[in-house]
């Protein structure tokens, strides 16, 4: 018989970070099977079904979805990026969720910011929350600051 | 009833101000941070900001050297890692000492029946931290665990305070009250329990109690 599913939202943070759905579903096995053990995570049979504009949609078995949310509570880092999974809601469909999907997009701009001797580029986003990346091609290094502290600077 | 994030790391320390984490932390639900380090100006916004004071020491004398300091005589929170058993039970028992912290680094019954109702007597709370249980894995996070789950019974049969912190340096280590209730389940805190653990800090720094008179 057809199990029942639940599916999990959990937005990823920092805004802007490219999720490879693959990784993302590695790191949540990793996370769940050493928090929970292999026979609860079996029986929970997590998956990732969407993963895009700053959201991934977790599904699990119905009754699972507490355990694997603290699962995702414990992800640290996707790949060798560090990231984070903060779960916004569970439901029955991914209609439901997608309907609590508000994409995060950075207010275009072109600023430079000196800290140190490193140049961060600097992305605004709704809420005077600022965000400095450094510039380079991989592995930056980020700074999570807000308005007032740039004026301040 | 306050919901308080008993300890962050914020700038320099971490990679996120406490403007950022404030506005993070009003996000995920608390009212108030309890900041180590420089909090800045108390900010204007929806979420308290309190400074916060962390001892290391190895003995009391060295506890008691540190209280005098004026940066942790200005602190809202004192708080001072745990250690072995015959120093956890002198600190619970150390005048403005506010809370015991890294008490899942310690050993086995490093934390006692006797240390337990001297907490209780004196108002002395023991910090329950989420960081070791999200960053921490295998044997290292088990026993964070089980030491958790030992003062928890320790707390349901003394009574003494608990607090909740992530000890977060970045946004990114933050989590919401529902996660947190997650996490502290996995050790078998309850949903009144997590509550009432995040709220002690707010009850130390402002106990109710009969209003005086000053003359």
């Amino acid at each position: 018989m057809r199990t029942k599913r639940r599916y999990i939202l959990a937005r990823i943070l920092p805004y802007g970070a490219a999720v490879d759905q693959k990784q993302l579903y590695l790191s949540v096995i990793e996370a769940a099977a050493s928090l929970l053990g292999d026979a609860a995570v079996g029986l929970a049979q997590p998956a990732v079904v969407y993963c895009d504009a700053g959201y991934a949609v977790i599904r699990c078995r119905r009754g699972a979805e507490r355990d694997i949310a603290a699962a995702l509570a414990t992800v640290t880092a996707v790949g060798d990026d560090r990231v984070s999974l903060r779960t916004v809601a569970a439901s029955g469909t991914i209609r439901a969720l997608r309907r609590r999907m508000r994409p995060i997009r950075p207010i275009p701009e072109d600023e430079e910011i000196t800290i140190g001797e490193r140049a961060y580029a600097v992305c605004r986003y709704p809420g005077q929350k600022v965000d400095l990346i450094e510039k380079g091609i991989k592995h930056q290094k980020r700074f999570f600051f807000s308005e007032l502290d740039l004026e301040e600077r | 009833m306050k919901i308080t994030d008993a300890c962050i790391f914020p700038y320099p320390d971490g990679d996120s101000t406490v403007s950022r984490m404030a506005i993070e932390a009003g996000e995920l639900g608390f009212d108030s941070l309890v900041v180590i380090g420089d909090a800045g100006h108390r900010l204007s916004c929806a979420v308290e900001i309190l400074q916060g004071a962390i001892i290391t020491a190895r003995s009391i004398k060295e506890v008691l050297r540190d209280l005098r300091d004026p940066a942790v005589r200005r602190a809202d929170l004192v708080c001072v890692d745990a250690g072995d058993l015959s120093f956890n039970r002198a600190l619970a028992s150390t005048k403005d000492v506010n809370v015991i912290s890294k008490i899942h680094a310690t050993r086995q019954n490093a934390f006692d029946h006797v240390a337990a109702r001297t907490a209780a007597e004196r108002g002395v709370a023991v910090e329950i931290s989420i960081a070791p249980l999200i960053h921490l894995r295998g044997m290292k996070r088990q026993q964070a665990l089980n030491r958790y789950a030992d003062i928890l019974a320790l707390h349901r049969r003394y009574g003494f305070m608990l607090t909740l912190s992530s000890a977060a340096s970045s946004i990114l280590d933050q989590r919401s009250v529902r996660e947190i209730r997650g996490l502290c389940g996995l050790f078998g805190m309850t949903g009144a329990e997590v509550n009432e653990a995040l709220s002690s800090v707010g009850r130390m720094i402002e106990p109710s109690g009969p209003v005086g008179a000053v003359r």
